[in-house]
């Protein structure tokens, strides 16, 4: 065997053995994907069609192993309390798998604040309005009968008596309740009966009752929840991106308008929410 | 040799995917068990209910006239004092209604007590001393406020809210009884029935309202205090003002007036149903009807003609009075009258021993009168131009009579005396019109103007000075004047 041959004879065995082998490693290397931290974001009230949205992309989180975790960047006055349950439980089921962490921008109050609590760390912004914990609704009309409306029962129409209506708002404050004192088990430092008088508090104060667990940005959200997942040099990814399912959610009606077309506080049904209504500007 | 490329091919193989590994991923993350609220186990929380009426024949049969105020734009539907009706018929009671304001003053002469719910609109000066007047002669008052009655309404699309809570209408009538209802609610987050709104009371003040209660549920309860009476229902310490978000001791949901005959509540809503038959509220819906029942008002002549207390009024004319055309046509009419209260009328020849009666006389009285009109020590000097009249002075014996009203156990007895026959029945005929508008009334004593020329006597006009009695009080500090006046007026012959 000349000097050649034996030169390429080494450069093979190296080629077969260590550049080959190398290739396919960096090929299946490849297959390991990159970590991403999905970005889920409520900027609305909680209602069938944000709602839908939010699950839509929760699941697609649990579904995609590289997803690792996910930041929920809420800014929303809550919203139904139907809608806000589903997303809670749908929360919990990818909280058992990846670390959700909470970054409240304007605002997390009631509903939003409820499903902030189904978290592993939350961020607000210092004045971020932060609780507002309870449930509100409008009684039922008392029975009555109406010329051109005819039904099988006195509560066919409004659905249920006035005490009924009353009772069920209370145990829907229990679970609300309940949901905040699990999902904030020791780190929650405020008496029940200042938690429960629906007070909504700016993330300072919110911090200080244990409502939150500090002050941050979506960034310190997002570093939070690398953290807690164990990864780096992750990808952040809004979810939305991938599951564009409100289209169109704009339009839904859930607040009043005025004859003016401005958009008021109130919902725009009657019946029982999760919801933050403030103060109209310049009203007593 | 072979064995050692193997390594290095397996180390190459490796190689990029433990790096690549390890750049992105520093373990693996721990997910901790996920706690949620256990909805399954939540249920709709009931309130303990119990017994709303006492047996029938524990109940003592008492019978009077509770007078309901719908004049104020009372916040309530008729159905929802079904309940208190029922307590009161048990009692052998009623219920009537005040609808006309005209209605007020001459309602309130027989009701034992008035009862006013969760008004709009607050009481005038008049109704207010009307009302007092009424709670000097021993009627009752209950005032039911409510914090979820107010007239309050929200214009979704300003945002103005209309605020007119029915403290601020009861408030200036509660004032003379040392009591007031908060502009606020009560709330305990921590025990409630139901909602926070909804407070139990569970301490109470030692009145007959109270008795045999333990605890009660109040649905939207206004704070009430009294300055001189005292809280009948106390909350627990949890149990706060919305104006303060603190507990007061002095407040509660319900206040005593220091004479006992005036209630305010702070809650109606605990008397409807189905919140009438939650932890006592039954028994107090039934201490309540016994409280209202339980005013009686001191007889005196501004009730007239609701001061008689039998089904029948024996009237005696004595044998001075012939049964002429125009007799009869003055009795008529206080038969109509009389029937109006539901009272039956009966002429007698002799003075009647017992039962109510009606004795009509000239002021030259007959043997059999006199012992009746002794008590009143009138000084009827024979052919003098004056009567001495205690707490009026000298009245002047034409043209005015003289009503006398003695209560008895076995009657009440209502004596009218003027200077003729013919005046006795003018003043019968002015008195069955149902009303002594035409006098100054004090307490048992009346000074009535006839109100015609005619029966007057030909004597000079001479006003008589007021000149009050030692001992008997000055006409109009009892309150109990027919025309509701302060103090009396001179009273004059030729008052036409």
């Amino acid at each position: 065997m000349d000097l050649t041959s034996l030169k390429w004879e080494q450069i093979r065995i190296w080629l077969l053995w260590l550049v080959l082998p190398l290739l396919i490693g960096v090929l299946i290397a490849s297959f390991v994907p990159r970590p991403v931290i999905g970005l889920v974001r409520l900027e609305d009230a909680i209602n069938s069609y944000t709602a839908r949205d939010m699950i839509t992309q929760i699941n697609y989180a649990i579904d995609h192993p590289e997803i690792r975790a996910v930041v929920l960047a809420i800014n929303s006055p809550g919203g139904t309390v139907v809608d806000t349950e589903a997303v809670y439980m749908e929360l919990a089921r990818l909280r058992a798998k990846k670390p959700v962490v909470i970054a409240i921008n304007g605002i997390a109050a009631s509903g939003g604040y409820y499903l902030s609590v189904n978290s592993d760390y939350i961020y607000a912004k210092p004045t971020s309005l932060v609780g507002n914990i309870g449930v509100i609704g409008y009684l039922p009309q008392t029975p009555m009968i109406l010329e051109e409306v005819i039904s099988t029962g006195p509560y066919k129409l409004w659905g249920s008596p006035r005490d009924t209506n009353m009772r069920q708002i209370e145990m829907i404050k229990l679970g609300f309740y309940e949901a905040v004192r699990l999902g904030r088990s020791d780190r929650l430092k405020i008496e029940p009966e200042l938690l429960l008088t629906g007070e909504i508090w700016p993330g300072t104060e919110a911090l200080r009752f244990g409502l939150i667990d500090d002050l941050g940005t979506e960034t310190d959200a997002f570093v939070k929840a690398a953290d807690l997942a164990h990864v780096r040099h992750y990808k952040a990814v809004d979810l939305a991106l991938y599951e564009p399912y409100g289209i169109g959610n704009e339009s839904y009606p859930f607040f009043l308008q005025s004859s003016e077309g401005i958009t008021l506080p109130y919902p725009n049904k009657p019946g029982i929410y999760l919801l933050y209504i403030p103060q109209l500007p310049g009203k007593e | 040799m072979k064995k050692g490329l193997l390594w290095i091919a397996l180390a190459a193989l490796f190689l990029p995917l433990l790096a690549r590994t390890l750049w992105f991923y520093r373990g693996i993350a721990q997910r901790p068990e996920i706690a949620t609220p256990d909805y399954r186990s939540f249920t709709v929380p009931q309130p303990a209910l119990q017994s709303q009426n006492v047996p029938q024949q524990d109940v003592e049969v008492a019978g009077g006239i509770v007078l309901v105020d719908y004049l104020h734009g009372n916040q309530f539907q008729p159905a929802e004092i079904q309940s208190l009706r029922e307590a009161v018929e048990q009692r052998g009671g009623r219920l009537d209604t005040l609808t006309d304001a005209g209605g007020l003053i001459a309602k309130l002469k027989y009701a034992n007590a008035l009862v006013v719910i969760s008004p709009s609109y607050g009481f005038t000066d008049s109704e207010i001393q009307a009302v007092t007047n009424f709670v000097g002669r021993g009627g009752r008052l209950a005032v039911f406020a409510d914090a979820t009655r107010g007239l309050m309404s929200a214009d979704p699309f300003s945002g103005t809210i209309l605020d007119a809570p029915d403290s601020n209408a009861v408030n200036p009538l509660l004032a003379n009884f040392g009591i007031s209802v908060n502009n606020d609610y009560l709330y305990n987050l921590l025990e409630n029935e139901g909602n926070f709104r909804n407070v139990f009371f569970g301490s109470f003040g030692k009145d007959e309202l109270t008795f045999g209660l333990k605890q009660v549920a109040f649905y939207g309860t206004h704070s009430v205090e009294s300055d001189a009476g005292q809280v009948l229902f106390f909350g627990a310490d949890q149990t706060f003002s919305s104006i303060t978000d603190a507990h007061n001791p002095a407040e509660g949901g319900a206040a005593l007036s220091d004479d006992g005959n005036v209630v305010a509540f702070g809650d109606f809503t605990f008397m409807t149903s189905p919140y009438n038959t939650v932890c006592d509220n039954g028994t107090l819906i039934t201490n309540i009807a016994d409280f209202l029942l339980g005013g009686e008002q001191e007889p005196s002549l501004a009730a007239f003609p609701f001061v008689f207390s039998q089904p029948d009024l024996q009237v005696y004319a004595g044998s001075e009075v012939k049964v002429t055309a125009a007799t009869v046509a003055v009795f008529a009419k206080l038969q109509t009258t009389l029937q109006a209260v539901n009272v039956n009328m009966k002429i007698e020849t002799k003075l009647p021993s017992e039962g109510d009666k009606l004795i009509l006389s000239t002021f030259s009285l007959s043997d059999d009168v006199v012992p009746l009109v002794e008590p009143f020590n009138l000084q009827m000097d024979e052919g003098g131009k004056f009567i001495k009249v205690p707490g009026f002075g000298d009245v002047v014996r034409s043209g005015n009579g003289i009503v006398l009203f003695e209560p008895g156990k076995e009657g009440n007895t209502i004596i009218l005396l003027a200077e003729t026959k013919k005046d006795v029945l003018l003043f019968l005929s002015s008195v069955s019109s149902g009303s002594l508008q035409n006098c100054v009334l004090q307490s048992r004593i009346g000074v009535c103007g006839m109100g015609s020329e005619d029966s007057y006597s030909e004597e000079e006009e001479t006003e008589a000075t007021p000149t009050p009695t030692p001992g008997t009080p000055a006409a109009g500090s009892t309150g109990t004047a027919g025309t509701e006046q302060p103090t009396p007026t001179p009273v004059a012959t030729g008052v036409g």
